[in-house]
Parts: C-alpha cells; structure tokens; sequence
C-alpha cells in the first residue's frame, strides 16, 4: 500500500514493480501450484487427473503471491532509491561496520557491469561461430561457453578491484571522518516516525482483534 | 631511499617455482626508475611486492628485506602498508571503487579509509587532484570518464595518502594514444615534484620521455645474470 | 571482400556511432583500422560478422548483403577476435579452447586436429597445448585467441587490440602471424593503437574519426 506510492514518487515504479514480479516469479507458480491444488477446501474449480483445484486454494495462493510481491517491491525500492553510499554513510554514522554494506552494493552495482559483461561473452562466443539461434539442444550447449568466461571473468575483477581497494586502507579498523553524510531533514524524520507509529497502531490493532488478522 | 628490495625472492601460493628469485632492487627519493622485460618475468610481482601487496594480502612466501624509507615493511598488516607505496594498475576502470559519487570523493577514499580528520582529508585530496591536474574533473561521476582520466584519477587517489613512492605496473598499456599522451604528461610532473617512480613497462618511450634509470628483469631475476 | 556503403549506426538514444561510413577492403590486403577510443573502429568490425546489423546503409562481404545472414554463418567468413581475451576463453586445455572455434565452423576429424596443431604453432604455443588457458599470463591467452580465430581457417581475420600489452618477443610473433595470413591469399584487419606495429606489419592505414574515415592511405 504504502510501496506503490513510493515508487510512484521516485520515479522507479516500473523498475521497481518488474524487478518485484520477476523475482518472485518462479516462487510464486511453485507455490500458486501446490496450493490450488493441494490445500483442502469445499469449492471444487476444476479437476486435473487426480487433483482438484478449489476456490479455497486459489485465494490462499494469491494471498501469498501478493505478500511475496510486496515484499520483492519493498526490498526493489529500496535498492533502486538508496545511493550505496548513503547506506554505507549512516550504517557507520550508527556504529554499525561499513563492509556489509558495501559487499552489498558492490553486488547491486555489479549487476549492470555482469549484464555488459554477459553480453560481451555471448557476442565473443557467436563470432567463433557459436549458434544461440538454433534448436534448444544446440542452446544448451551453450551454456558452457556462455557461463563459462562470465563467471570467471567476474571472480578475476572482482580480485582485481579488492587489491586496489586494500591499498587504499579499505577495511583498515577503526574510525573513519566521512567527508559526506546523506542529509536527514525535518520532513525525512516525521515520515520515520509516522510509518514506525503507523505500524505499531496497524499490531496493536490487529492483536486486540480491532483490525482483521493478519496474514 | 624511498623503496629498496634486498635479495628479494618469491613464491605465488600454490605455485613451486619462484616468481623472483634473489631481486636486488633501489629506488632514491625522487628518482624515476623504469622496469623493462619480458611477459611472465617478473615485474607485476615487483610491483607486488614493492608495495606490499604480496604477500600481506594475497599470501605466498617472501625471503629477503623490503624497505620503505628506510624501514623493513615485513609483517605489516595491509592497512598499515597502505600510504606507504601507493600502487597503479594497468586496467583503469578495476581501480575504482564503485562508491565514489565524484571524482573529489573517489580520491578522498584513501585518507578517509586511514581515519584522517576530515579538514586533513580534504587538504590532501585536493593536493592531489591539482597535481594531477584534473581540477575540472572533480565534480564528474567516475565512471563517465576516459580510460586515461580514470588511469589519472587512479594515480591521485593514491597519491593523496601522501607516499613517496609511487609504483605502478604497465600504467599505459590498455590507453589510447591521448590516454598514453595524458598519463605520460601527468606522470613527468610527477617526477619533477620529487614523487619517486617505480613503473614496469614495454613503452621503451615513455620511459625515456620520463628520463627513467631502466633495469631489466628476466626469470625473476635482477639484475640479470650476465 | 568486405564493402560498407553508407554504413550508419545509430543507438537508441539517436547518436551516431557510424556516420555514412564508405569503405572498401579488396582480397588479401592488409589494413590497421585507427582512431581514439569512440570513433566507432568497433562497432565498425561487428557489422561484418552481423554482431551488430546496420541503421542505414549496408555491408557485403565477398559481395553478398550480410542482411539476412546469420552470425554463426557469417562467422566461417569472417574471423574476429575481442579486445578481452578473458571474455571468451572457457575450456579446460588451450588445444580444446581453439578447437571450439574450429569445430563450429566445420572442421572434423584429422582437418580438425591439424588446423588446431597449426594455430597453436603459429602462435609459439604448441608446447602448452594441455595446459589450462589460466595457467598462462594474460598476454599468452591473447595469443591463445589469436590461435582461436587461425583454427577457423576464415578468409577474413579481423583481430581487435592484437598486441596490447604484449613484449618485443610477442609483438613480433603477431607480426609474423600476419604476415603468414597475407600470403596465404586472406584478408588481414587489425584495430591498432600500436603505431609501430600498424607501419611494420600493414599496408593501408584507415583512420576513423567520429563514425567517419577520414583519410586512407599507406601508414604515414
């Protein structure tokens, strides 16, 4: 409820909602297919060889997608609006270690030089002839050749920058003076403090029975 | 002395041969000294080690001295090495760290990683960019830049921990040639400014350009056995 | 053998990479393609193995329109190698890494291990034919891809960055490499920033500039 407006507002509702969708995907048609046609339920739909697939099923099913979604999109938002160094900026200004964060967002920020990369090996692999347009069993072959040099080529930069960044006291213990910290203001801290308020009242609510349970 | 290698041998984990094997090695304050040799002889292990790398951070076995300014570097944790030696490699985009929203950030992540106070951080962030000349490039994101800016802002954000050496290992070999022409320039005053150069590389010319003293290196071995 | 007419190519966002581009390689010549980094010498090579296809204009190798052919048809024409060696190589033995390129294309059999023996030979690396490509330094797996697209026995060779980062030694090894192709009958085209290696080992120097050529002729 709260997420969609978010993205709407950062402008990243169309990443943010097929990253979402894309990643609990495969979860989702695993779990959509168990439940319709597992759980108990009065209602029968249809009927598939042996199973049936019932109503009571079907809803649990969305339930459950919808929560999974929510969650993927929570997370999506996050990412897509969070600088890493703002992250790791706060984390330290707290107390907490930078590293998680910025083993974190190295991933994240890996991820669009991988796509480059993946796209380079597929192009490096067709020029020596290799056939990604073909039958299906000549594209399984080649993923070999297509996963191959992405992974290793990976490990070998990500070697490569690490070495750079330990000679520069990356991971040096102890306090840093950061030169930048992401700015905080008055309206950032009343929206905090309204969505922490907001959730507790939505618990408390749904504890004393005043709200429906929760899922 | 700003750098010296005394019967320096080596060994890479895993692997039983020696990489160098007995390297005598000098660097004075100020000079510039070239490393020139074949692929696989040594030089990106000199530089390794040099600046000490090899072994506090990627292991493997070290006999003889390594010292920096006088002082024997052995059994220094990486962090306490960095500063000391700054190191260049010859990829420019893989020496970024990813994080930095400009350039001015990028090169402060060395003085800030050695938890200098932030009006220090800035001074020698600064000094550095103005070096190197890349004032104008100061507010630009990293990642947009040329190879051989990036191989410059490489340099300074090494240089603004504050080393008196400063090694860098085959530093144009993947630049184009205004990308070789920029680094070269950048690297010559440098030098005039009394930084110490350890550089290994093929580009005879550039070396030359730079006045360097060349040694050779061959097998792992320096001076090359006659 | 290779023609590009008018050839644009333009990204999504509208700028040009290729301008109009007019360029003619006869059979058996040997050119170095020059320029600073974006002037589109690149983009330029992978339209004559259909990686990319063009905005406007066309391409014709051995003069036929690469429109509607396919890259791994158009790859037993047309030999290329990456600037990135490390984007490609994946094989447990460098003799099975420069036989994939060769088996693609056709070659079985005693063909097969004959062009594999040749390619490594060509390139001083006979005697690491078993040897994991990662084994060797990253100037010897540039040579390793070099040996890659020689197995593939194609007409045209077009290697992008053959010498970077190469020794005296190395350099010259390419050199007789392609010189050997040259004699041969093939096409040779390198993308070089190499300028002593472009004046030794090429006849005709493209520069380009911008998506554009901007003056032909032998190297200056």
């Amino acid at each position: 409820m709260l997420v969609a407006p978010g993205a709407v507002v950062a402008g990243v509702f169309r990443r943010v909602m097929v990253s979402a969708i894309l990643v609990t995907l495969p979860l989702a048609i695993a779990v959509g297919l168990v439940s319709v046609f597992t759980r108990p339920g009065a209602t029968v739909l249809f009927a598939l060889g042996p199973f049936d697939a019932t109503l009571e099923g079907a809803d649990f099913a969305a339930r459950v997608v919808l929560r999974l979604v929510v969650m993927a999109s929570a997370l999506a938002l996050f990412g897509l609006t969070t600088p890493v160094r703002a992250l790791i900026a706060d984390l330290e200004r707290r107390g907490v270690s930078p590293r998680p964060a910025f083993a974190l967002g190295a991933v994240v920020g890996a991820v669009p030089a991988l796509a480059a990369r993946a796209r380079d090996v597929r192009d490096a692999q067709r020029a020596r002839g290799l056939d990604t347009e073909g039958t299906v069993l000549r594209r399984l072959a080649a993923v070999v050749p297509l996963a191959g040099p992405i992974v290793l080529g990976a490990i070998h930069q990500v070697e490569a920058r690490s070495l750079a960044l330990e000679a520069r006291a990356f991971g040096r213990p102890g306090r840093r003076h950061l030169l930048w910290a992401p700015p905080d203001t008055g309206s950032q801290r009343l929206a905090r403090w309204l969505l922490l308020a907001g959730l507790a009242a939505v618990l408390a609510g749904s504890m004393t029975g005043f709200l429906p349970r929760l899922p | 002395m700003a750098l010296e290698l005394r019967s320096v041998s080596y060994r890479y984990p895993v692997y039983r041969r020696l990489a160098l094997d007995g390297v005598n090695l000098r660097v004075d304050d100020g000079e510039i000294v070239g490393l020139a040799g074949p692929n696989q002889a040594g030089k990106s292990t000199v530089c390794l080690v040099a600046c000490g790398l090899a072994p506090a951070s990627i292991g493997g076995e070290l006999t003889g001295e390594v010292l920096v300014d006088g002082v024997s570097v052995r059994g220094l944790a990486i962090h306490e090495l960095a500063g000391r030696v700054g190191i260049v490699f010859a990829n420019p985009a893989s020496q970024l760290s990813a994080i930095g929203g400009s350039v001015f950030e990028e090169v402060a992540l060395g003085p800030v990683n050695l938890g200098l106070p932030v009006d220090e951080s800035v001074a020698r962030t600064r000094a550095a960019i103005t070096a190197l000349g890349i004032e104008e490039l100061a507010e630009r994101r990293p990642d947009r830049l040329s190879g051989g800016q990036m191989q410059l802002v490489a340099i300074a954000s090494m240089l603004a921990m504050r080393p008196r050496t400063l090694v860098l290992d085959e530093p144009v070999a993947e630049l184009d040639p205004d990308g070789r022409r920029l680094v070269g320039e950048a690297l010559r005053s440098l030098a005039r400014a009394g930084t110490a150069l350890l550089i290994a590389e093929h580009d005879r010319e550039l070396l030359a350009s730079l006045g360097a003293r060349v040694v050779a290196i061959d097998a792992g071995r320096l001076p090359v056995p006659a | 053998m290779i023609r590009c007419e008018g050839l644009v190519h333009a990204y999504p966002d509208g700028t040009r990479a290729l301008d109009g581009l007019d360029l003619s390689i006869e059979r058996g010549e040997r050119v170095a393609i020059v320029g600073r980094n974006g002037s589109g010498k690149s983009t330029l090579v992978r339209h004559w193995n259909g990686l990319l296809r063009p905005t406007a204009g066309r391409v014709l190798i051995d003069g036929v329109p690469t429109e509607g052919r396919r890259v791994a048809e158009l790859a037993r024409v047309v030999g290329l190698t990456f600037q990135d060696p490390d984007r490609q190589l994946f094989a447990r033995t460098c003799r099975a890494e420069v036989a994939f390129g060769a088996r693609n294309v056709g070659l079985r059999g005693r063909a097969l291990e004959t062009a594999v023996a040749a390619a490594l030979d060509g390139v001083g690396l006979a005697g690491r034919a078993a040897a994991n490509p990662y084994d060797l330094g990253p100037s010897k797996r540039r040579l390793l891809t070099l040996a890659c697209v020689l197995a593939m026995r194609t007409p045209i060779v077009v290697l992008d960055e053959p010498t970077m980062g190469l020794d005296t030694l190395e350099i010259a090894r390419v050199s007789a490499v392609v010189a050997s192709l040259a004699t041969e009958g093939r096409t040779v085209v390198a993308i070089s920033h190499d300028a002593r290696f472009v004046a030794s080992s090429f006849d005709r120097v493209v520069p380009l500039d911008a998506g554009r050529v901007v003056e032909d002729g032998p190297p200056g």
